[in-house]
């Protein structure tokens, strides 16, 4: 089986197809960026891109993503400035993580989000970001940063 | 009697001032082995924190664990103050037990009040040094030359780079740091770094998953995955397990059984998934915890029925003149850490040394427990630390690193636990459960005559999660001083009367942010409030009017917080509500904090804090901000959403569908006023939470008229 895995092609191995999609990253492929946080899709540590929707990668199979494009923190800016997409400039400027492990989640889902919607409108944002928790209390920070990297969408559009 | 007492705090890291000891005898047997390291650090570990890197840079060996506080980052500015080092030259290494002396748990906000003066200081004798070689290898006499950007320049401008000078290990004396005079907290001088906010450390990486941090990230060669057989009742024992289906599981390698201990390991984390799944275990039954014998152990009122209570920091009695203004009860239920990231270690068992990686609050202790628990020498176990997902208090005690050191050595290869979201809330430990019950009485013109706390909690520090029974006895005549935090009112009062008792129970509780202040300021903050409209007055104007003179500090920030949220001008409607509140940290650091309530939909709506805050000289703003903010939002999920209870003989919650924390839209809009009138630095980790809970429910209580007197607050029916 294979797939693609932040731009690059990708082999599933067969004894992995039933894991969660989230071992196989992190434990097959080394990837740092998608955190175990609940493991029933409830806090979205774990968040990743397939084929650029935000999914939680601890409620797929790895098989799920047979013959399709993940993306994961590690991918998310290739070909950007800096290697940064806006989400994460914005999260660099406000200085949005304390202890940082929900923090993929968090731009993982911000991005998807404004990806489908540059111009989602507060209530928008906040249905999407309440399904993403974050015990530090950095809720603030992330909104504003959310305002931040619309404008750079903006900017850059 | 009083000298075996007094031995006995002091091995506990406690001066005897302060604490009250009821009469009563304590064992002479302490294991001094396995108790928590609590001395302060001297010169000498100090000489260990730094060293010149062959690169030029300087590490940071920290004492200090990184929980998302910000102390790596400070750490790093403070180094850079006294060297003039560039801030990005200037490394951090997480605490690891092989190269740190005994090193004191990261708990207490007091990285930067005990930590950083000695850092700074060594980082001043370390720049001395440098000057010293720099101006040998450039043959002139030391006072000569000048450290600047990580190079030693003489008067002639000639340069030797810091890289140079690294070519033998560069020991600090003790002495030399004892004697050196730093900067960073020097305000007659003006600091490049200290009081600025540079990008934190850690940034990048975690927006871009890049590096290895945390735990989870550790990957060792060889490594399999394992996990401990939980009990599905508080107590329960193992009886019996039969693994036999499991053993079909591709990847399965086996069930350990280490005395009590029993798990499973297998070669990836999906096939150990499968396997728990398919383990067939008995339990034995015991006499289910329920939330009703919970309520009772910490039942106030009947504690009060029965007489006096065993604790007693402040002793006044309080005649019976009469009646009280105010009577109230209050409660405060469990409540869970839940910090992001579940417990997680890696552990590697070769030629009988054992190597632990695990996001520790407490190292040190973590490796004495570890020694203890498998008859190693401490010198046989290495405990490195890595980035912690949260702390909060919940790392400070050894748990999952047992059970990874434990079968690393059963299997010989090195294994990775990591505990899922309901280890996590049923295998840890809680803030504990508290009652209260407030009495006072009001003079004619409005002052506070008599003041009367009572209060039943389990325990903080003398937790039974970290205690075995011996020192569960021993300690059972000694008030919990964590327990016993931020009990003793700030306000006068003619008469002062405030006692406890701690009462062991068959949950594990612990240290939970601010510990014992969080729910014992919530309840005089939440008393006050009553106290002031029973007087008829303006919560503010009754605080500062009841505050006694040597009270600046909390006066200041009550001040600043009524200017910044216009007090004045709020007032309280059905709709809305404001409510104010204060509150003081380990006598170090000071809080006010407004909230405005907006009572108009299903439930409570924060819309808005204001928060003015004290913690002395401050090194870096935008982090001490980070912390208020955190803070505030601990403080609305105690408010409103927190309560972990119990069913069916344990903790009832097993993922974040059971606990309830405060979400995005529940963050209000957040206004943080530092406030610095030239006091030394304290910190900031856990202030602002003693004061936003009890401005929350007292905004409530303005708009609903009805004292918030259980948390959470759930609406004005209950």
């Amino acid at each position: 089986m294979q797939f693609t895995l932040n731009g690059a092609p990708a082999i599933l191995p067969p004894a992995m197809a039933d894991d969660r999609l989230l071992w196989l990253l992190r434990d097959h492929f080394a990837l740092n960026g998608p955190k175990y946080g609940c493991g029933v899709g409830l806090c979205g540590a774990c968040t990743v891109h397939v084929d650029g929707v935000a999914r939680r990668a601890c409620a797929l199979a790895a098989r799920d993503v047979a013959g399709r494009a993940v993306t994961t923190l590690e991918g998310l800016g290739a070909g950007r400035p800096d290697g940064l997409h806006p989400v994460q400039r914005a999260w660099i400027e406000g200085r949005v993580p304390q202890c940082g492990h929900c923090q993929n989640g968090q731009i993982m889902t911000a991005a998807a989000l404004l990806a489908e919607t540059p111009k989602a409108a507060a209530v928008e944002v906040a249905a999407v970001m309440d399904t993403v928790l974050c015990r530090c209390g950095t809720q603030a920070r992330i909104r504003e940063a959310i305002a931040r990297a619309q404008a750079l969408i903006a900017e850059d559009a | 009697m009083a000298l075996s007492r007094r031995r006995f705090l002091e091995a506990l890291g406690w001066s005897a001032a302060g604490i009250t000891v009821a009469a009563g005898g304590v064992g002479t047997f302490v294991p001094r082995s396995v108790l928590p390291h609590r001395g302060a650090p001297t010169p000498a570990d100090a000489s260990a924190w730094l060293s010149l890197r062959p690169d030029g840079t300087i590490e940071i060996l920290s004492p200090r664990a990184e929980i998302g506080q910000g102390i790596a980052t400070a750490f790093r500015q403070i180094v850079a103050e006294e060297t003039g080092l560039p801030f990005e030259r200037i490394g951090f290494v997480h605490p690891r037990t092989d190269r740190l002396p005994p090193a004191r748990a990261t708990v207490g906000s007091d990285s930067i009040k005990d930590f950083a003066p000695l850092l700074a200081r060594a980082a001043a004798s370390l720049a001395t040094t440098l000057r010293q070689l720099g101006a040998v290898r450039l043959d002139v006499p030391a006072g000569t030359v000048r450290l600047e950007d990580g190079v030693v320049v003489s008067g002639d401008g000639r340069r030797v780079p810091l890289g140079a000078l690294a070519w033998s290990p560069l020991v600090l004396g003790a002495a030399d740091i004892r004697g050196a005079r730093a900067r960073s907290f020097d305000r007659a001088i003006s600091r490049a770094l200290v009081g600025t906010s540079p990008e934190p450390d850690g940034l990048r990486a975690l927006v871009t998953g890049s590096a290895s941090l945390f735990a989870d990230d550790m990957r060792l060669p060889g490594m399999v995955f394992g996990t401990a057989l939980r009990a599905p009742r508080l107590g329960a024992e193992l009886m019996a397990v039969d693994d036999g289906p499991a053993r079909g599981v591709a990847g399965y390698l086996g069930l350990h059984r280490d005395g009590a201990f029993a798990g499973i390991v297998a070669e990836s984390r999906g096939a150990l998934e499968r396997a728990l799944l398919l383990l067939r275990a008995s339990w034995s039954d015991r006499s289910p915890v329920t939330q009703a014998s919970l309520d009772r152990a910490i039942d106030i009122d009947e504690a009060l029925a029965r007489g006096g209570l065993e604790h007693t920091p402040r002793e006044d009695s309080i005649g019976a003149e009469g009646p009280f203004s105010i009577s109230l009860r209050l409660d405060v239920p469990m409540a869970a850490h839940a910090a992001m990231e579940p417990r997680c270690a890696v552990a590697r068992f070769e030629a009988g040394r054992l190597e632990v990686w695990t996001g520790s609050q407490d190292v040190t202790f973590a490796q004495r427990v570890l020694a203890d628990e498998l008859g190693l020498d401490a010198e046989a176990v290495v405990v490195h630390g890595c980035r912690v997902g949260g702390g909060f208090g919940g790392r400070t005690i050894p748990t999952v690193e047992l059970e990874a050191a434990r079968l690393a050595r059963l299997v010989g290869r090195p294994v990775k636990v990591q505990w899922t979201r309901a280890d996590e809330f049923r295998e840890a430990f809680y803030r504990p459960p508290s009652s209260h019950r407030i009495l006072a009485r009001l003079t004619p013109d409005g002052r506070i005559r008599d003041w009367h706390h009572a209060f039943r909690s389990g325990h903080v520090i003398f937790t039974s999660a970290a205690m075995g029974p011996l020192l569960q006895r021993a300690t059972s005549f000694v008030g919990d001083p964590g327990v016993a935090r931020g009990a003793i009112p700030p306000y006068a009062a003619a008469r002062i009367r405030v006692e406890f008792e701690d009462v062991r129970l068959l949950v594990h509780t612990g240290p939970w942010r601010g510990l014992g202040a969080a729910p014992n300021v919530w309840a005089i903050e939440t008393a006050i409030d009553a106290l002031s409209r029973a007087a008829g007055r303006d919560p503010v104007a009754f605080r500062l009017a009841n505050l006694p003179p040597e009270q600046a500090r909390l006066r200041r920030v009550l001040e600043r917080v009524a200017a910044v949220a216009d007090w004045s001008s709020r007032r309280s409607t059905d709709e809305v509500g404001y409510g104010v509140a204060c509150g003081i940290y380990k006598d170090m650091s000071y809080a006010a904090v407004v909230a405005e309530v907006a009572l108009d939909g299903e439930a409570p709506r924060v819309r808005h804090l204001w928060c003015a805050h004290d913690c002395g000289l401050v090194v870096n703003p935008d982090g001490v901000r980070a912390q208020i903010e955190g803070n505030l939002v601990w403080s609305v999920g105690m408010a409103l959403h927190e309560r972990l209870g119990l069913a069916d003989g344990h903790v009832s919650a097993t993922s974040y569908g059971d606990y309830t924390l405060p979400r995005y839209s529940d963050v209000p809009g957040m206004t943080v006023e530092l406030v610095d009138e030239g006091d030394p630095p304290s910190g900031a980790g856990e202030t602002a939470i003693v004061a936003g809970t009890a401005a929350i429910t007292n905004a409530i209580a303005a708009a609903t008229g009805r004292v918030v007197t259980r948390l959470p607050f759930e609406g004005a029916a209950a």
